[in-house]
């Protein structure tokens, strides 16, 4: 019997090794890696799962989601509430957004620590730096689709932020809404990027990432001399096998936060709530917190050019830096720019959500926030009293009778 | 030499081709991806309230609605402004937008500037930017009384 299935497993090998370059693709995947290398190389593969991840939980949660300002927050809480592990999938899509960030920053990191974005390898990173920044166009283009007060808010003012950018900002911006306001428009348009446009982006850009990985091979650390690059282990099945490892384990955190931290929605966005402080997600929350130091005519400088700047040494960082290839704390100017920056976002992000909320004492509304007969009618919010006095267009008619009738 | 001249020629026809069924694809699509950037907005006015009932030396949160098509939609949108009258006729309606982002501005009486919780902003109570990041005050709009109806211009 064992025997027989053998031999059947056999004939289906033969009959794909007769029509696809098998033998091919087992030489790529058992090329040997740098003798010198560690955990953090799985990074990468990481990166690589948490997309795949996201693709599946986000084409699963499309099943339920209709982009429009109608139907989209009750979609998401009909997901959350209603749906069997509604609440777990847009919790591993949630959570798994903000592990992603994580991983591709710390993947960002580990490259610049080895100079591993050193010749042969500047063009591994610059499609490394474009995934980064892919990465957070889903994150931008993904919290506005629950149509929440953040979901709302968060848009504004990115959205705001690209319209100061010298010259095309303004128009940038209507592309980006779809018109001069937030509405159906930016978020079907929203959805579409989120879906759509953004997943072949970046599938596209991993192929040829990938591809160039491949090319050059590993970078291994600085350590490894030219002999030891070709003579550690093989990639599969021993990188593989640490990749998968470290798979498993951030899955089985990502469930567990997905299953014990409920994923928040606040309430349905209303562009006239007054008691709303709007905060970005805490990736973005360094950026927030940079735009209150640059005033006036400054302001262009936290919202275009330090942003501009900064990933465009990012995205040319290996024909910057021209020095040998070593580890980080050998260099001292890469050093100390890493440092800097990272310490930068990481003192501004604390800020930025540490930042107090707003409280105001609004006497005059006080004074007045007792109906009087007078008053048409009125609704009071939590801390400030909102006055309504739209008439009907049965009482502007006769109004404007009377005007005319006195005259 | 024969052959030379012949494989360039197909090279460039084809790059001919390619970029003739580029662009012929191209500009639709962009078009009709970039179109809402260049479509103008109808201005109109819209009734506050009574102007008698809106009088008042403070400021006023008013909320207001009025239709408008967004998209596919014809939507009714929500406005929120302060409103409060100078004396003379003058009318103050400013928008709750602040000018730098766009989050909602809150009058404080106590300190008597209008407040962002985004950033920082504080704006005097004639909209001029007294702290923080915004280039320009706060956007007045546009008012007229007529019948005793207080409209302001919504653009």
């Amino acid at each position: 019997m064992g025997a027989r299935k053998d031999g059947r497993l056999e004939g289906w090998k033969a009959f794909l090794r007769e029509r696809l370059p098998l033998a091919s693709v087992d030489t790529h995947l058992r090329k040997p890696l740098p003798k010198h290398i560690n955990l953090l190389f799985s990074l990468g593969s990481l990166a690589m799962f948490l997309l795949l991840l996201q693709a599946a939980t986000g084409a699963f949660l499309a099943f339920y989601y209709s982009p429009s300002p109608e139907h989209a927050h009750n979609a998401v809480t009909y997901i959350s509430e209603e749906v069997p592990f509604g609440a777990f999938v847009r919790g591993l899509h949630h959570w798994g957004a903000s592990a992603m960030v994580i991983i591709v920053v710390l993947h960002l990191l580990r490259v610049v620590l080895y100079s591993s974005y050193k010749a042969p390898r500047e063009l591994t990173w610059i499609f490394g730096v474009l995934l980064l920044l892919i990465v957070l166009g889903f994150g931008f283009t993904g919290y506005l689709l629950p149509w929440d007060e953040k979901a709302y808010w968060a848009t504004v003012v990115g959205v705001e932020i690209a319209s100061t950018a010298p010259g095309l900002g303004d128009f940038v911006a209507k592309v980006m809404r779809g018109g001069s306001e937030i509405g159906a428009v930016t978020l079907s348009r929203f959805y579409a990027l989120h879906t759509i446009w953004l997943p072949w982006l970046a599938f596209g850009l991993v192929g040829v990432h990938l591809f160039f990985v491949r090319y050059y091979g590993s970078s291994g650390t600085p350590k490894n001399t030219p002999e030891e690059m070709k003579t550690g282990k093989p990639f599969y099945p021993h990188q593989v096998f640490e990749d998968v490892v470290g798979m498993l384990i951030l899955f089985v955190v990502l469930a567990a936060v997905a299953l014990f931290v409920p994923v928040p929605l606040e309430d349905v966005a209303d562009p006239t709530n007054a008691d709303y402080d709007p905060r970005p997600e805490w990736y973005f929350l360094f950026l927030f917190q940079l735009l209150k130091y640059f005033q006036g005519p400054f302001e262009i400088i936290g919202t275009f050019v330090i942003p501009t700047v900064g990933m465009l040494l990012l995205l040319f960082l290996p024909f910057l830096d021209r020095s040998e290839r070593a580890v980080l704390w050998k260099r001292p100017i890469a050093l100390t720019v890493t440092s800097v920056c990272v310490v930068g976002i990481v003192v501004l992000t604390i800020l930025g959500g540490t930042s107090k909320k707003l409280e105001t004492t609004d006497a005059a509304v006080q004074e007045t926030s007792q109906p009087t007969e007078q008053i048409q009618t009125e609704t009071v919010e939590e801390g400030e009293a909102v006055f309504d006095f739209q008439l009907t267009d049965e009482e502007i008619e006769g109004a404007k009778a009377v005007e005319e009738e006195s005259q | 030499m024969k052959k030379k001249g012949r494989r360039s020629f197909l090279e460039i026809v084809t790059a001919f081709i390619g970029g003739i069924l580029g662009l012929a694809a191209g500009i639709p699509l962009i078009g009709f991806a970039i179109s809402p950037a260049f479509k103008k907005g109808e201005s109109k006015w819209v009734d506050l309230g009574l102007a008698d009932r809106l009088k008042n030396s403070r400021f006023k949160k008013v909320d207001y609605t009025f239709t408008a098509k967004d998209g596919w939609v014809k939507a009714t949108k929500k406005r929120s402004v302060y409103v409060t009258d100078a004396g003379n006729g003058e009318w103050r309606v400013f928008s709750r937008i602040c000018s730098h982002l766009g989050c909602l501005v809150r009058w404080d009486e106590s300190k008597e500037s209008f407040l962002c919780p985004c950033h920082g902003a504080i704006f005097d109570k004639t909209g001029a930017v007294v702290a923080g990041p915004p280039p320009e005050p706060l956007q007045k709009l546009e008012t007229k009384v007529e019948a005793g109806i207080l409209y302001v211009k919504e653009t």
